[in-house]
């Protein structure tokens, strides 16, 4: 293996673990105020990639497809707190996870039913992949990787510059003290749910571009960002944005030795000795059970 | 129209084993096993591989799958039960997904995709009526074995224990009790009664690839429990049957309205699993015939 083939390795890996990061910022900012792992996260993701699609072939722009794809996101994100988590907010963590489950179940459903099952793909101008020394970046990519940027961008100023980003930090750092400082938790809950939507349909809108647009296809994409949050520590936003990077890089990297197929098993695998070690996650400071 | 009724029998007697052991790991300890599929697959693997290459006696090669699916229980019980509950629904989903995983790519083993044709009926000699005749009555067997046994365990001192678990465990540590090994030995537990359950569907189907053990099986098996009632061993039962008839009603739907595509009607079935979830963690998170449980939930 040559100095490029690590290099270009590398490079894949930062972009499959930018495609992982979003979903995975949604989980930990779900996680965070509404206190349970969202199971329908990759449905979401899903949606997006039908959505856009269909914005792209309406107007050939991907900056088009991404607002639609963030648009209907934000929707079905809405959607689903109005129609199913609302009602169980104050319960258990298995009521909330397992409802996860049902409502991903059922926007597949729906997917299903109005595109069917035949995998379909954006339809992108061939680009010729930029070459120095051997490193070869796709445009495609490059563009991808950018908008993951502005992205994030847009998420962490909205959750570090604003007042309502500081009430939701607040609410997931102590929902009671919250409260009865007065910050309101329906706002909040309405913010966060929009906000991860969109931003799940945008990983969706990416998710496409890169492979193909299916029901099944958030599934994927599910598993890599939990091991993405829990590594980073979840409820821990940049924790899991950075756990994606760090995956994605780490998978790539052991392609050559372990193969294709084991590419998720490894991210599980860094995952559960994550726990061992440092069942907080790398970046989340010890704190005493909720 | 016996076979039919003999398909049915033996199905809906799998889908009872492992609801009941999902219902001593949920509704019985109130943990979170999203990996069902894992295990059942692992089970009906070993069982199928031992008695094909290696040659052993089903009895033995059942008892092997029921060993294997509990030791790889205990590592993940060791890791994920230090942690809050929804640590373990990931880290078993993970898992049940790295299992299929394995089952996919190592090929020397499992002969991939593909599957494993042929597995041995458990009485080799016989026709095939007689012979799943006698798995029907060994599943049988099994089941009330099975139940038996976990009527045993959850009127015991250890059945409350592990019901207290579910209910306070900041509780039972307080008693001194360490809740973190009383769970481990129910996913143990639960994890072998899966297994088994994989070695009756592996001798029973004769044939078995990765992709009848995908996550949707899991979910499959929570809707039993959930539809028939949690913590309550002829609730699951009631939720098998239902499921099995939830199962094969749609089949049945799908020969009746031919213009619905093979493909419109798993996306109904997969919509229906997801609203029976909904719907009962909402309205009636203990089951059409669980017991109602004051507190939280």
């Amino acid at each position: 293996m040559t100095f490029a083939d690590i290099v270009n390795l590398t490079l894949n890996g930062l972009i499959s673990g930018m495609l992982v990061a979003l979903p995975a910022l949604a989980v930990s900012l779900v996680y965070g105020l509404a206190r349970f792992p969202n199971a329908a996260t990759g449905d979401v993701v899903s949606t997006g990639g039908y959505a856009g699609l269909f914005a792209y072939t309406a107007s050939g722009s991907l900056l088009a497809a991404g607002a639609g794809a963030a648009a209907i996101g934000a929707l079905v994100g809405l959607a689903s707190y109005y129609l199913a988590f609302r009602a169980i907010l104050r319960r258990s963590v298995i009521t909330s996870l397992l409802t996860s489950i049902g409502v991903g179940f059922v926007i597949r459903a729906l997917l299903g039913v109005m595109f069917g099952h035949q995998p379909r793909t954006f339809d992108m101008p061939i680009t010729r992949a930029a070459r120095w020394h051997g490193v070869m970046l796709n445009p495609t990519d490059g563009q991808l990787v950018l908008v993951t940027l502005a992205v994030l961008a847009i998420v962490f100023t909205l959750l570090y510059g604003t007042s309502m980003g500081r009430k939701m930090r607040a609410l997931a750092d102590d929902a009671d003290l919250a409260r009865v400082s007065g910050i309101g938790v329906e706002r909040s809950m309405v913010t966060m749910w929009a906000l991860t939507g969109a931003v799940c349909g945008i990983a969706g809108m990416m998710v496409g571009v890169r492979t193909v647009v299916s029901p099944d296809a958030g599934w994927d994409t599910l598993l890599p960002a939990f091991a993405a949050a829990v590594v980073g520590g979840l409820g821990n936003p940049l924790g899991a944005v950075v756990g994606a990077i760090l995956l994605g890089v780490l998978q790539e990297w052991s392609t050559p030795l372990v193969g294709f197929v084991y590419k998720i098993a490894l991210a599980y695998v860094v995952m559960l000795v994550v726990l061992l070690i440092r069942p907080q996650g790398l970046f989340n400071r010890v704190q005493g059970v909720r | 129209m016996l076979d039919y009724a003999l398909t049915l029998a033996v199905v809906t007697l799998i889908y009872v084993l492992l609801a009941f052991a999902l219902d001593l790991q949920y509704g019985f300890t109130g943990m979170i096993n999203f990996g069902v599929a894992g295990f059942f697959g692992a089970g009906a693997y070993t069982s199928a591989l031992l008695t094909m290459r290696a040659g052993w006696p089903a009895p033995f090669a059942f008892a092997a799958a029921m060993v294997v699916c509990g030791a790889i229980a205990w590592p993940l019980g060791k890791i994920a039960l230090r942690l809050r509950d929804d640590y373990l629904a990931i880290v078993t989903l993970g898992f049940s997904e790295i299992i299929r995983l394995v089952l996919v790519q190592e090929q020397w083993l499992t002969n991939g995709v593909q599957g494993i044709p042929g597995v041995p009926r458990l009485w080799p000699t016989w026709t095939t009526a007689h012979s799943e005749l006698f798995l029907l009555g060994m599943l049988c067997v099994a089941n009330v074995a099975v139940v038996l046994f976990l009527r045993h365990l959850t009127h015991s001192p250890y059945g409350r224990l592990i019901q207290a678990i579910r209910d306070d465990e900041v509780a039972v540590k307080a008693l001194g009790k360490n809740p973190a090994r009383f769970k481990t030995q129910v996913l143990v537990i639960g994890g072998a009664i899966t297994g088994l359950a994989g070695a009756f569907f592996a001798h029973y189907m004769t044939y078995i690839v990765p992709d009848q053990f995908v996550p949707l099986i899991t979910f499959y098996v929570w809707m039993a429990v959930i539809m028939g009632g949690v913590a309550r061993l002829s609730g699951s039962v009631a939720g098998a049957a239902l499921l099995v008839l939830f199962l094969e009603g749609s089949r049945f739907l799908r020969g009746v309205l031919p213009w619905v595509s093979d493909d419109a009607m798993a996306s109904v079935q997969i919509g229906a699993v997801g609203l029976v979830l909904i719907l009962f963690m909402r309205w009636r998170p203990e089951g059409l015939f669980g017991r109602a449980r004051e507190g939280s939930r």
